[in-house]
């Protein structure tokens, strides 16, 4: 009997250790947060991090950032592994294309139970990662494109003021243009460009987002334009085949009239033409006031075994007073409405050209787009793109590259 | 005695598979099972969140006849190989050149050779500052010596970034080509030029009928390499180009990459992979055959 | 014997050494000017040469750390290279059944790109637990086909009377290898130490991928991050170009007679 008592206690007791072996393994809760590029700030995520678990005893964060390109990768790898990261910084349509996959967790309950968060945010940026009726993304600092335009090289060219529509662009481009100097470059990377099919009226796709409406003669008009001018060298054929610092590096020489990019590049351009200042460069926004969005949403991966903590750390990232310090070193918006009101007013006293710049970013953002929340973005413009570029440098007429790109996107919608 | 033998062969064939463990597994576990795994993929319709179904053949499908950037692929990956001769070429009549006793030849086969263990991202790195229109070298040297008045933009034209990226390339490849064809150079005896010189064999005739038939090995083997290379130029182009402007520095390599982690179709990228592993056995025997058999000369 | 004047054969290998050096030189200058360096005309020599770029790169990312963590995984890759290289090498030069499936195993291997195996690598990586550790980045590296035939073909050409003689002197298979082999085969050794090197020291994607932390990173991944969009460092770009660039230059012009005596005797004679 005995015996007996003591073999059960003690396969009780190998049982509890054994079943409880997990729990005290998991004690440490740890969350991994991957950022996009944001090396460049590692002390102060680094404080922000240690801000957080310091009154959260047991909590771990773990911090990995990674270089645009390379997100996409890593993030697979981690998917496939079973091992995403908990938080995750993700830039633009990608964003759609994981909720899409089912790879994040649907943040609408979250925000329907915390209204304050919610509130806290420009509703147009907040739309940026709006999937299928659902939310996926906290923002997490927004931007979208405007137009900088070279006072200096204006005035050569007898103009006092930026163009108000798209053939007062391509006027004043051509006018512009001569020896090393040219008139317009755009940044072409995602849809950064579209602003300028936008103005004319010409949408990728129908509001279902299931038929192509580019294919028409007004688009084939503006494609041709554009092809013309690229030709005669008033558009930077860099336009179509840079992709960040290209542009930007050639705007920065002092030698374009404009340059069509998101307010990042603004800060980019100031470090790299000694020439920049309030008196040689203007900012405004593009006719019709259109501008393609290009902003950063932190979303939480499905996998996460801490959920509630990963959207505790979102929530506190997010919150004023870390966001604040977050706009402030990164010179960035945070789509936070509050937080971009003190940032702006500081921009207004210290830096007004950086105020000019960043004053845009919050302005008619009910004009966004070039942000269609497809679930296989990146597949439809990689249809889409390749004819584009081949109409700009010429290798296809407008109409023939407009028809095959009519007919790869579709192939696209349709595999969807 | 016999069993004595056959202990001693045992202990050897034991020995034998210790000795081929290691590398056979490190090959097992990095290229045989990922290539089966592919293979697997390539008939499934998967993404790292869905379960694997099963879809057949509508992958190739897709790709043979359906898919643009697979032929545009396809086609670059080819001329990237057929313009692999040229630099063999090149390296053979450098090699000519260095392999006599010329004073000094062991500096220039230096130079030849330094690109070679170059990291290839730093190359492409180099090389796209080399094509730059403003800061590169060679708009630099082509404006002001007058031959173009307004600068190319190399990388940029849909003409000019394949033959700038296949440069790039060459120059780092050139010195390896160069080295195996040495190394058939020397192995080729002396005495048989002697005798054909003491015949009165024409120096060109002696090139056509001596050398080049006894190298036809390390030619081979640079015809591989020049293979390879052209698949594995992924970081060349990734840091170069990207693929652009359009497709036309686009290979096989970087459109697998960029379907599977680009727009997260790794099952279509798997069967991407399956047809650029076909047409690699079948472009290494096609040379194989070319150069008289002897790829042999690896294994003996 | 009359013989061709040698000066025009100098003549064309000058040009071609020139030519094979102007990339060299354009990136060295690049990182030494102190003019601006997307302006036109660019100048032949570095105009005010300084070596601010070098100094911004060694604050920027941590290089001494980048430099460990290369030199860590490389060498493990060397070691392990040495060892599974040699052994297979001789275990091919051995008669046993299956030895041409192992060869064409071997051969076919060769043939398997290593991009288009990214995430089944990563899985198996995962699964043996491995990630974001030196043994993980080194795994894949740990042995290279070309170099076990490199290997074979120099045991080979070892003559067969002096290892019958070691073995009528009881000398076990391994002792072999270790005192008789290895010693002839220097070049052998050479080769497969800079190949290794090279490729070991210049592998990108797969670090990228395995290396989850920044104090873990090699250095062709702070290379990559140099050429991130958002920094204003393109200067600084080609000093750490040079500065990657120099150590393998430097091993590889250490050891580049063995080493091109190893390719010759192995890659091609068989």
């Amino acid at each position: 009997m005995q015996r007996r008592q003591l073999l059960k206690s003690t396969v009780a007791f190998s049982a509890a250790t054994v079943l409880s072996a997990p729990a005290i393994a998991q004690t440490p809760k740890k969350i991994s947060f991957l950022t996009w590029n944001l090396v460049h700030l590692e002390a102060q995520i680094k404080g922000w991090i240690q801000g957080f678990t310091s009154t959260r005893p047991g909590v771990e964060v773990e911090w990995i950032d990674k270089k645009g390109p390379e997100v996409p990768v890593y993030y697979a790898t981690q998917l496939a592994a079973g091992t995403p990261p908990d938080i995750v910084d993700i830039q633009g349509a990608l964003g759609l294309e994981y909720a899409a996959q089912g790879a994040l967790v649907d943040l609408t309950p979250r925000f329907a139970a915390e209204a304050a968060i919610k509130g806290r945010y420009d509703p147009d940026y907040l739309s940026n990662w709006v999937f299928e009726g659902k939310s996926y993304m906290v923002p997490y600092y927004v931007s979208k494109t405007l137009l900088f335009w070279n006072k200096t090289r204006f005035k050569e060219a007898d103009l006092d003021k930026p163009p108000a529509n798209f053939d007062e662009i391509l006027a004043a481009a051509d006018k512009i243009k001569g020896g090393d100097k040219t008139g317009m470059l755009t940044l072409n990377f995602d849809w950064l460009y579209w602003p300028l099919m936008m103005m004319n009226g010409v949408d990728l796709l129908s509001k279902d987002l299931k038929t192509p409406t580019f294919k028409t003669a007004k688009a084939e008009e503006v494609v041709a334009k554009l092809a013309a001018a690229t030709k005669s060298g008033a558009i930077n054929s860099i336009s179509w085949t840079g992709r960040w610092v290209e542009p930007n590096e050639a705007f920065a020489t002092g030698n374009v009239g404009m340059l069509q990019a998101h307010a990042p590049a603004f800060f980019w351009i100031k470090g790299n033409g000694p020439w920049i200042n309030g008196e040689t460069l203007g900012a405004a926004q593009m006719p019709g006031d259109w501008a393609t969005p290009n902003s950063h949403g932190l979303g939480i991966s499905k996998g996460s075994k801490q959920p509630d903590l990963a959207w505790d750390f979102v929530k506190y990232l997010t919150d004023s007073d870390v966001a604040m310090q977050f706009s402030r070193v990164a010179s960035v918006l945070t789509g936070n409405k509050a937080v971009d009101q003190a940032i702006l007013a500081k921009f207004e006293k210290d830096d007004p050209l950086a105020f000019q710049v960043l004053k845009t970013q919050v302005e008619h953002t009910d004009k966004m787009c070039g942000n269609w929340r497809l679930g296989n973005d990146s597949r439809v413009k990689d249809a889409f793109w390749p004819e584009f570029q081949s109409a700009m440098l010429g290798r296809k007429d407008a109409k023939t590259a407009l028809a095959d790109a009519e007919r790869r996107v579709l192939r696209e919608l349709k595999r969807a | 005695m016999t069993s004595w033998y056959q202990r001693k062969r045992t202990r050897e064939l034991a020995l034998v598979a210790c000795f081929l463990a290691p590398a056979l597994s490190i090959f097992f576990l990095y290229r045989l099972l990922p290539l089966g795994w592919n293979v697997l993929l390539s008939f499934q319709s998967w993404s790292p969140l869905k379960a694997a179904t099963w879809i057949g053949v509508d992958h190739y499908e897709e790709m043979l006849l359906d898919d643009d950037v697979f032929w545009d692929a396809l086609t670059n990956t080819l001329i990237f190989i057929g313009c692999s001769p040229i630099a063999i070429a090149l390296a053979l009549a450098i090699a000519l050149l260095v392999n006599s006793d010329l004073r000094g030849a062991a500096i220039y086969r230096t130079i030849v050779f330094l690109s070679y263990p170059l990291m290839t991202v730093a190359v492409g790195i180099i090389w796209r500052w080399l094509y730059d229109e403003r800061g590169g070298f060679f708009n630099y040297v082509m404006r002001s010596s007058g031959v173009i008045d307004q600068p190319v933009k190399f990388l940029q034209s849909f003409d000019w970034a394949l033959p700038c990226v296949i440069a790039a390339d060459f120059w780092q490849v050139l010195g390896f080509y160069m080295i195996i064809l040495l190394t058939g150079l020397q192995s080729i005896p002396q005495h048989l030029y002697e005798a054909a010189r003491v015949d009165g064999v024409p120096a060109g005739a002696r090139f056509w009928r001596i050398t080049l038939p006894l190298l036809r090995p390390s030619i081979f083997l640079c015809i591989v390499v020049g293979i390879l290379n052209s698949f594995t130029s992924f970081d060349l182009v990734y840091v170069m180009t990207n693929g652009g402007p359009g497709h036309a520095t686009e290979l096989l390599i970087t459109y697998i990459y960029k379907a599977g982690f680009g727009q997260s179709r790794f099952d279509y990228a798997a069967a991407l992979t399956v047809v650029q592993f076909l047409l690699l056995v079948v472009l290494t025997m096609l040379a194989n055959k070319l150069s008289g058999g002897n790829a042999g000369s690896l294994e003996r | 014997m009359r013989r061709a004047p040698s000066w025009p054969r100098h003549a064309i290998m000058v040009v071609v050494s020139c030519l094979m050096l102007v990339p060299f030189y354009w990136v060295l200058k690049t990182s030494l000017t102190g003019e601006n360096i997307y302006a036109y005309p660019p100048h032949i020599v570095p105009v005010d040469p300084h070596l601010f770029h070098y100094v911004d790169v060694w604050y920027l990312i941590p290089f001494p750390r980048y430099l460990l963590n290369s030199v860590i995984v490389t060498t493990m890759a060397i070691c392990g290279n040495l060892l599974f290289n040699t052994v297979a090498g001789y275990a091919l030069t051995k008669q046993f059944p299956g030895r041409r499936w192992v060869v064409l195993l071997f051969l076919s291997c060769m043939l398997i790109p290593f991009q288009a195996t990214i995430i089944p690598a990563y899985l198996i990586t995962s699964w043996l637990g491995v990630l974001n550790t030196y043994l993980g980045v080194a795994l894949p590296l740990l042995s290279t086909i070309i170099c076990i035939f490199i290997f074979k073909a120099s045991f080979e050409a070892v003559p067969k009377s002096l290892i019958d003689a070691a073995r009528v002197d009881g000398l076990s298979e391994w002792r072999i290898v270790v005192r008789i082999m290895l010693p002839l085969s220097k070049a052998a050794i050479a080769t497969n130490v800079v190949l290794t090197f090279i490729w070991s020291w210049n592998a990108f994607l797969w670090p990228l991928i395995v290396i989850r932390t920044s104090e873990m990173q090699t250095l062709p991944l702070g290379l990559a991050r140099f050429l991130s969009v958002m920094e204003d460092t393109t200067g600084a770009l080609f000093a750490f170009v040079v500065m990657v660039l120099v150590p393998g230059l430097t091993i590889f012009l250490m050891a580049q007679k063995e080493f091109i005596r190893g390719l010759t005797s192995g890659a091609t004679k068989g």
